[in-house]
């Protein structure tokens, strides 16, 4: 296995992740995100406490505990999507999708090994009602595995916003081995914003509205059109494969049933601690861009691959859980944060406003949940994204009260150009281009010979494959075959790199690319955006 | 033992990199004259937002006529070389470097200064032997006249034939490109409104023959960037050796950013591709006396300036709550940070500060043929600019950046520049870490510190002992609330992540004169490998 990291056999390393990137690719080119998770009509979840293998995309299957759907429980999904499951281990575990003002009753079943002890769940954020079941633990109450194997929590989802629940016990053996989720509480409709709806599905091409609510809080500025859901968290094999051995020697043990042998419990070293394996939603790339539910990894059901329009408002829910401090970077622009652990940051003077900050790199911390928005629209680049401005072009671009094409100012659903910048549109790029794009601009792109072409390139500076074949044809610039992940005939969107910049991270167990790292794609207005698969 | 291998790699390598230069394909690019800025030069004041025609000729030859708003700005433009070199450690030891080099602005580079140039300059062919400090000494490296194709008419007609137009003779480039990598990295500078020229030059790297590497330029921050020119390779087009590729951007919002290549980035970055790269504001061109209020109401007037939260939740400058009163030159103060309203980002000095971290284990690696191992970096170097402490106070030779107007205020011979040297494995001693970090002022005067930290492996914190640190700005943008309230708050240190930027501000009013530091207060910080005293330390001299 260390073999596998010889950056020196350097073309090897590189190329192998590109074409397993590739390979991926093939199968995801349809495959979006959202932020799925389970609900339940009676505000009751009945949860499990699991062993399983979990799946990394070197080949390792990883011994690994998570919290899962209790077998006799029947969950509710959403949003909506074919495939959708809640397994009895799962990493993270099952999303809880809730209303404001729910009573939320979690009933955990202890199902680890033997050894593994005692387990519970600590809900931060929320105050907790009486406890039933279950014996006492230090920081909560646990379920054990005699008589007290369940435990239940309950507690009033009484605001809205994005939190974690993850282990109260022994919780440096146990969140690292992934008993960690996310809990999501929807606002309910009282004082509810009045939301514009920029997605296209309110437009008429045909695409679903995937999100869980119209708005992540009661104020107008947490109105979204898109949400998705990223819990970080990191493993060290070594504590994973030492309590897979020691489990597997107690379970001997207890089985030989010797008289007089006292079998050995579970004494797994947390240090020193060296994580090789940096996830996001349970997968490390290019996994995390796989299909939620994918079958392949039946025990890891959410993804991270993040897609937008340009224009729409796009919710961030990040959460951080394991150790390790995950500073993530948004390429493409900036997040506003609304909130922080379900608290909206507002202002002193005007409780309307916003406070949090601007963020190009939301630093994860273990247990902070944030909730942020981010748009794409390619405002002030001073050349048209869309390659406008050859000869007999009438293409419109009409500005409305911000500047951008939209409905407010003529624009149509189908047009290519809807959310036009339109104070650049037709300003052109190049000086001399070869293709009907605009000409008379301030640079000269060089021989496409002496580039690379990226497996998410859309094939030419501009977006949407209208433009790309304008300018360079359907193949896009040379080599053709380089463009597999966004392909210039049919997407051609601006594809933008979400990691971790602890660039450490962006590994897997050694080989570079993995770990905390996505593609996030803004894809021409015209192509739907399909979430659910 | 070491030397003697460097040295036969090094004749290996010349005749690799014949034969690069041969296919070579470099060239710069920066125009004279712009659609958006026809007048070349520098900046016209700003007096709010002037309508204009933007006015171009297509390749066809028709006109390209089109209404416009003007905020003055522009053309900048600068040249880097990617690939190798040599740095020295605090300690002594000599650290092998994947790195950016100056390929303009030599003479402003080696002393500390932003690279960034005004078109005159960088397409003045660069000539060694200049005068410091004159056109020469900053232009473009490798800029020759235009000898390709026919001064006639004709089907190779070439109409810029014989004249200074970007077109590079290879030669100069590799000699002044190869191994003369930075840390960190070219600094750039430019203004809200410029537009931007950078064009990166890959020369490859001699100590790596078996490297064929690419690499990019990410302008880390850019809003609403375009993925062409986000410099990801994954997204977007990578540089092969022997060939150039031209940035072009529009200036965004002011803030201090930060830039590095994108390829590989666990390995590129540890090894030493970041650079620091801020953007002034708008502001600082107002004239004297007028309103900075009624300055930033004028940015309204322009949707691309403007910043409003009722319409934009990633309003980047709120209108100040109320009207202070501060005007344009009051108290001598000229120089923001940000597009403020009201003087508060005010400051007398700047000084750029770029927290960075090496791993020696990985870069001796990344020096040799062996596989490199990312999951337990662990670095043992704590940077500021590049350089460990005591080197990080060493000043001789250098002229406070903050003292003369304009960019170049070196005055040596060439080749003496007040920069750290290294020799490379050829022998050859080059500038090679062009930054100290002594903030210098004097009493009752303001420093504004740009702090970006470009640290791969772990968080870094930095505290201030004496003054405290009043932070008004993270990841380049202005911490005020949507209602227009200043968010800033009083602090004695930051902690960053690799991949952030923060604004400080250190007012030395009532602080008495003496020396002050900046340090880490992470103990384990303050090495230089096995020496236990040093790393991520600096001096503030209040004066």
């Amino acid at each position: 296995m260390s073999g596998m990291n010889t950056k020196k056999a350097n073309s090897t390393p590189r190329l192998l992740p590109i074409a397993m990137a590739a390979l991926t690719l093939l199968l995801t080119v349809t495959a979006h995100a959202a932020a799925p998770g389970i609900t339940s009509g009676t505000g009751n979840f009945a949860l499990t406490a699991q062993e399983s293998l979990i799946s990394q995309p070197d080949g390792a299957m990883i011994y690994s505990w998570g919290y899962g759907c209790a077998s006799t429980f029947t969950p509710g999904y959403a949003p909506t999507m074919p495939g959708a499951t809640c397994p009895t281990m799962q990493i993270p575990g099952p999303t809880l999708i809730v209303t404001e003002g729910d009573k939320v009753t979690v009933t955990l079943t202890n199902n680890l090994p033997a050894a593994a002890g005692n387990v519970s769940i600590l809900f931060p954020g929320f105050q907790m009602g009486a406890f039933s079941d279950g014996v006492p633990g230090l920081l909560t109450q646990e379920a054990d595995h005699g008589t007290h194997s369940t435990v239940t929590y309950t507690f009033t989802a009484s605001t809205p916003g994005t939190h974690s629940y993850y282990s109260g016990t022994q919780s440096d053996l146990q969140v690292e081995m992934g008993l960690f989720g996310a809990i999501i509480v929807v606002p309910n409709n009282t004082n509810s914003p009045a939301c514009p709806y920029h997605n296209s599905s309110a437009q008429g091409t045909p695409e679903t509205d995937f999100r869980l609510s119209h708005s992540a809080y009661h104020i107008l500025e947490s109105c979204y059109d898109r949400e998705y859901l990223f819990q970080f968290s990191e493993m060290d094999p070594m504590i994973h494969r030492q309590t897979e051995l020691q489990v597997g020697a107690n379970q001997a043990c207890v089985a030989a049933n010797q008289t007089g042998v006292v079998c050995p419990t579970l004494d797994v070293p947390t240090e020193p601690y060296h994580a090789a394996y940096f996830l996001i939603n349970g997968r490390s790339m290019p996994d995390d861009m796989d299909t939620n539910y994918a079958a392949q990894y039946p025990h890891q059901p959410y993804n991270g691959n993040p897609h937008m329009h340009p224009g729409e408002l796009v919710l961030l829910r990040i959460i951080g859980t394991g150790r390790l401090q995950h500073p993530f970077h948004e390429h493409g622009n900036h997040v506003r944060i609304l909130a922080r652990d379900g608290n909206l940051l507002l202002s002193q003077t005007d409780s309307t406003k916003l406070a949090g900050p601007l963020l190009f790199t939301t630093t994860t911390t273990p247990g902070v949940a944030m909730d942020g928005i981010f748009y794409w629209t390619g405002k002030g680049l001073n050349w048209d994204v869309y390659g406008h401005g050859y000869s007999g072009d009438v293409t419109p671009c009409s500005p409305d009260g911000n500047g951008y094409y939209t409905h407010a100012s003529g624009a149509a659903d189908a047009d290519p150009n809807y959310y036009e910048w339109c104070a650049d549109h037709t300003k052109p790029l190049e000086t001399a281009p070869t293709g009907s794009v605009g000409s008379g601009g301030p640079v000269t792109l060089p021989d496409p010979n002496i580039l690379t072409n990226g497996t998410w390139y859309g094939g030419s500076a501009y977006l949407g494959p209208d433009a790309t074949i304008r300018a360079v044809g359907p193949n896009g610039t040379t080599p053709p075959a380089g463009t597999v992940g966004n392909p210039p005939t049919t997407e051609a969107g601006f594809a933008f790199m979400w990691h971790s910049h602890n660039e450490r991270e962006i590994t897997t167990n050694n080989v570079f690319p993995g770990g905390m790292l996505m593609m996030m794609l803004v894809d021409p207005r015209f192509f739907p955006i399909d979430e659910s698969n | 033992m070491k030397k003697v291998f460097h040295v036969c790699l090094s004749i290996l390598l010349v005749c690799v990199m014949t034969g690069v230069v041969a296919a070579q394909s470099f060239r710069v690019q920066c125009p004279t004259t712009t659609a958006l800025h026809p007048t070349a030069g520098a900046s016209a004041p700003y007096i709010g937002p002037q309508a204009k025609n933007y006015v171009t000729t297509r390749s066809d030859g028709t006109p390209l006529t089109l209404p416009s708003l003007d905020s003055g700005g522009a053309v900048k433009c600068q040249q880097i070389s990617g690939g190798d070199g040599y740095a020295t450690m605090a300690d002594g030891t000599e650290t092998f470097l994947f790195a950016f080099g100056p390929l303009s602005g030599l003479n402003d580079i080696s002393n500390g200064l932003p690279g960034t140039q005004l078109t005159a300059t960088f397409m003045t062919p660069y000539d060694p032997l200049a005068l410091a400090g004159t056109p020469a000494s900053n232009g473009a490296v490798g800029l020759a006249p235009d000898n390709s194709g026919s001064p006639n008419p004709g089907p190779n007609h070439n109409p810029g034939f014989g004249t200074i137009d970007g077109h590079v003779d290879p030669r100069p480039i590799m000699d002044v490109g190869v191994m003369n990598g930075n840390m960190p990295g070219p600094l750039m500078a430019f203004d809200e409104d410029d537009e931007f020229f950078l064009t990166l030059t890959n020369v490859g790297m001699v100590m790596r023959p078996d490297l064929f590497e690419q690499h990019t330029v990410h302008f880390h921050g850019y809003p609403n960037a375009s993925s062409f020119y986000d410099g990801v390779p994954d997204a977007s087009v990578a540089i092969d050796i022997g060939g150039s590729f031209t940035y072009y951007y529009l200036a965004p919002d002011a803030g201090t950013y930060f830039w590095h290549c994108h390829i590989t980035p666990p390995e590129h970055l540890q090894m030493g591709m970041v650079g620091q790269l801020f953007v002034r504001p708008r502001q600082n061109r107002v004239p004297n006396g007028t309103d900075l209020f009624a300055s930033i109401k004028l940015q309204q007037n322009d949707l691309r300036t403007r910043s409003d939260c009722t319409q934009d939740i990633l309003c980047t400058t709120p209108v100040p709550a109320a009207d202070n009163g501060f005007t344009q030159g009051k108290n001598g103060y000229t120089k923001y940070a940000y597009n403020d309203g009201d003087g508060s980002t005010r400051y007398d000095v700047e000084y750029p500060l770029q927290i960075h971290g090496f791993d020696p284990n990985f870069h001796f690696v990344g020096m040799t043929f062996n596989p490199e191992a990312f999951a337990d970096m662990k670095d043992k170097y704590f940077l500021l600019n590049g350089r460990s402490y005591p080197d990080t106070v060493n000043t001789s030779g250098y002229k406070d950046i903050n003292s003369v107007a304009g960019t170049s205020t070196f005055q040596g011979a060439p080749g003496a520049s007040p920069a750290m040297y290294t020799a490379d494995s050829d022998n050859v001693a080059r500038p090679s870490q062009p930054m100290h970090s002594v903030i210098t002022m004097k009493q009752g005067q303001r420093a504004l510190l740009r702090i970006a930290d470009l640290d791969v492996t772990e968080y870094q914190t930095l505290a201030s002992l004496g003054i405290p640190m009043q932070v008004i700005a993270l990841n380049a943008r202005l911490l005020r609330d949507q209602a227009g309230n200043n968010l800033y708050y009083n602090t004695n240190s930051i902690t960053l992540a690799g991949g952030e930027s923060l604004d400080v501000i250190l007012d030395s009013t009532n602080i008495p004169i003496g020396t002050y530091y900046l340090y880490t207060p992470q103990l384990d910080h303050l090495s230089n490998d096995s020496e236990n005293f040093g790393g991520l330390m600096t001096e503030v001299r209040v004066n």
